[in-house]
């Protein structure tokens, strides 16, 4: 890759006469920077490739009776996106987020049990009431800010968890709320057993059509989905802006930059993707009950984004899956490995060892499991493993913050 | 009426252990400008230290109830109080600790450090201890008096609450006014300078979170007692919030106004509740409602708090 400078042209200076002004541009001084030859590039993309054919096959992978887990993981994986909207781009900490998730999941399994709507309905009034749970947040975020945010937002979680998400009539009280899943459309299914191979084994597991299986394959679609539209909004006008806000309010106002409206903005986006991350999580287990949206799933949202590393959609999106499976992996180390640690470690440790990473995280490597990747992230990004010029580890880049949830204009109190 | 005075007997109640965690988060939030999610917990985890002693008491039958045997008595608890009080400020010490790595964060990062802290504890309570809860004695059983004039009763463990937290208020007003708490507002209002003076920043600052530690730890015995059951997380999940908010009612760094707002506090939750079931509405979470809407009104027409100073 090559990147122009605009550099000072060197001037003969002939003594005894006026120096010439240059005519024209300035010449440019051409930088060129490192590139991996052919075959680094090669090793590169057969990496890539690599990772991409692993995420497509991870339910041949894993045992049957893990599939649900593939889905969950993926919804935790957008909810630990949006997540990444409001703590890693706007700079708001949010500590109820279980507020928006649950109003995602409950509003979906209304909308298809109660008044008996497809499933893509169920998911637009999941989005919708997403949205609206976080403009009122995010009217208070407008006055109230840094630490009194803080415990607004812890507040207005445990309201949603024991106010909203118990009143029988919208959510079923303790049965919950029944959400069926969507029914997978033949023309894939007959797509995929066309192509042959491994696709027309998994095209086999979905032929019950609302099998876990075609179940797994559409969450890991919308996080698909959700990855794109983050990598297009965190470079869009609109993202510039929000990142702005991070930096400083008012530097940010004194660019034009309409701060009211991106802070709401930032706020909506999150809640809408945390509500759809919750409408897919209903139809995992095909229903939704309260006692699923405990005070520790916001702890456990915000422990995704800030241990995968608060700012980087690659770490959060592995925080979001290593949280989802913590448990289950726990379990099931414990159970088949029969030496120490895990004899010792099972899973009601759960919490003790979520909690330890998060310690660790913030005191030890401010930027999680990004900044543990920073070689791996650079050489796929077609850069060298190791850059010499800057250790992550004694010198961390700009990207990972000293300081990941720091909020400038919350910080006076 | 009646109602009336029993809305007061319960709020005066919850609130006092509100505003004894209160006093707590503004002594610490006064002295390091943190606020300590892990307070409650640090409460939790000594009621459990006492829960400990008392269980090994009883298996030596020392102080053991004649009538109900197998049963915690209150002379045991008396006798656990002491050790609780010391984990609770040993623990709180410990907070501050690892809290030392992130002098230079900002505020919201060292809280989430210290949610990180509770979340660890509530989860060794669960490992260590069970997550169905075990039964807790209060000091002392029964009713005191009936107010006069009504049907109410007063229980003592009422009134025992009560007089922890004059106690504890009582005591850090002296201690406000000695040279070491000249020391601490010193230091709360510039370290730099207390430091220039002669003032050993560290050592006070300490202390104010030890203190902070065993007031919590007594708050964690007399939350036990009101419940009879101590289960993991029980301040985090019932009182922390709560008591949170009565420290912004009464201003963060206001210990008179930790304690005043933890009692208003209280008193507003139990008259939600009383209007929940007098009008019969059936609304699920009442309290939480109620800390909610106080906590919501404080920061956005007097963020100060009540007895605040003007920031």
């Amino acid at each position: 890759m090559a990147v122009d400078v605009a550099a000072p042209a060197p001037q003969p200076m002939p003594s005894g006469t006026t120096p010439a002004r240059p005519s024209g541009p300035p010449p440019r001084l051409v930088v060129e920077q490192w590139a991996p030859d052919s075959r680094g590039r090669a090793q590169r993309h057969a990496v890539r490739i690599g990772l991409v054919l692993l995420v497509l096959f991870v339910t041949s992978l894993v045992p049957d009776v893990y599939t649900n887990l593939v889905s969950k993981a993926a919804v935790f994986a957008i909810v630990a996106l949006s997540m990444n909207i409001l703590v890693g781009y706007a700079g708001q900490v949010s500590l109820g987020h279980a507020a928006f998730f649950g109003a995602g999941a409950f509003a979906a399994g209304y909308t298809l049990t109660e008044l008996d709507l497809p499933w893509g309905a169920g998911l637009i009034v999941a989005a919708l009431s997403g949205a609206f749970a976080a403009v009122l947040l995010g009217a208070v975020a407008l006055r109230v800010k840094g630490l009194y945010l803080a415990i607004v937002t812890i507040s207005y979680g445990l309201f949603a968890q024991e106010v909203v998400f118990n009143i029988t009539s919208l959510t079923g009280g303790g049965a919950g709320q029944v959400a069926p899943r969507p029914v997978m459309p033949g023309f894939i299914v007959s797509f995929l057993d066309g192509l042959g191979g491994p696709f027309s084994a998994i095209a086999g597991g979905l032929d019950g059509a609302t099998s876990d299986l075609s179940y797994a394959y559409l969450c890991i679609g919308f996080l698909a989905a959700f990855l794109l539209f983050d990598t297009l909004f965190a470079g869009s006008k609109a993202g510039r802006a929000v990142r702005a806000l991070r930096e400083s309010e008012r530097v940010a106002a004194s660019w034009g930059i309409n701060v009211t409206g991106y802070k709401l903005l930032a706020f909506v986006l999150s809640g809408l993707i945390a509500a759809v991350a919750g409408g897919l999580f209903a139809s995992i287990e095909q229903r939704v009950a309260p006692a699923d949206f405990q005070f520790l799933l916001s702890i456990t949202f915000l422990l995704m984004a800030v241990v995968g590393g608060v700012g980087n959609r690659w770490g959060v999106v592995q925080g979001g899956v290593l949280f989802a499976v913590l448990p289950t992996l726990l379990e099931r180390s414990h159970e088949n490995l029969h030496f120490w640690p895990f004899t010792a470690i099972d899973i009601t440790l759960e919490p003790v060892i979520s909690a330890a990473l998060l310690i660790l995280t913030l005191t030890l490597y401010p930027g999680g499991i990004a900044q543990q990747q920073h070689h791996l992230h650079s050489w796929l990004r077609m850069g060298k493993f190791k850059d010499d010029t800057a250790d992550p580890l004694t010198d961390p880049p700009a990207v990972y913050r000293e300081d990941p949830l720091a909020d400038p204009e919350g910080a006076r109190l | 009426m009646d109602e009336l005075i029993n809305i007061f007997v319960i709020g005066v109640r919850t609130g006092a252990i509100y505003a004894l965690i209160a006093l707590g988060l503004a002594l610490v939030f006064k002295a390091t400008k943190v606020l300590n999610f892990a307070h409650g917990e640090i409460g939790t985890s000594s009621a459990f230290v006492s829960l400990f002693i008392m269980e090994r008491m009883e298996a030596l039958s020392i102080f053991s109830s004649a009538d109900n045997p197998g049963t915690l008595t209150g002379g045991q608890l008396l006798v656990s109080v002491i050790p609780a009080l010391l984990a609770g400020a040993m623990l709180s010490v410990m907070v501050k600790v690892i809290l030392d790595r992130l002098k230079d964060s900002t505020p919201v990062t060292q809280l989430v450090l210290t949610i990180g802290v509770a979340v660890f504890m509530v989860g060794l309570q669960a490992k260590l201890f069970g997550v169905t809860g075990d039964p807790f004695p209060r000091f002392i059983n029964g009713n005191a008096f009936t107010i006069p004039g009504s049907t109410i009763p007063v229980d003592w463990h009422t009134i025992i609450i009560v007089v922890v937290l004059g106690g504890a208020a009582a005591l850090l007003a002296l201690y406000f006014k000695t040279p070491y708490g000249v020391a601490l507002l010193a230091t709360s209002q510039d370290p730099f300078a207390a430091e220039l003076q002669g003032i050993n920043t560290n050592a006070i600052t300490m202390s104010a979170w030890a203190v902070a530690g065993a007031m919590a730890g007594a708050a964690g015995l007399l939350a036990a007692g009101v419940f009879n059951l101590l289960g993991p997380g029980l301040l985090l999940a019932r009182f922390l919030i709560p008591a949170f908010t009565g420290a912004l009612l009464g201003g963060l760094t206001s210990m008179v106004g930790a304690v005043v707002g933890g009692l208003l506090l209280g008193v507003i939750v139990a008259t939600a509740n009383q209007i929940n079931l007098t009008l019969d509405l059936g609304l699920p979470g009442p309290p939480q409602i109620a800390v909610l809407m106080s906590l919501l009104l404080v920061l956005l027409l007097r963020p100060r708090g009540l007895l605040g100073k003007e920031a």
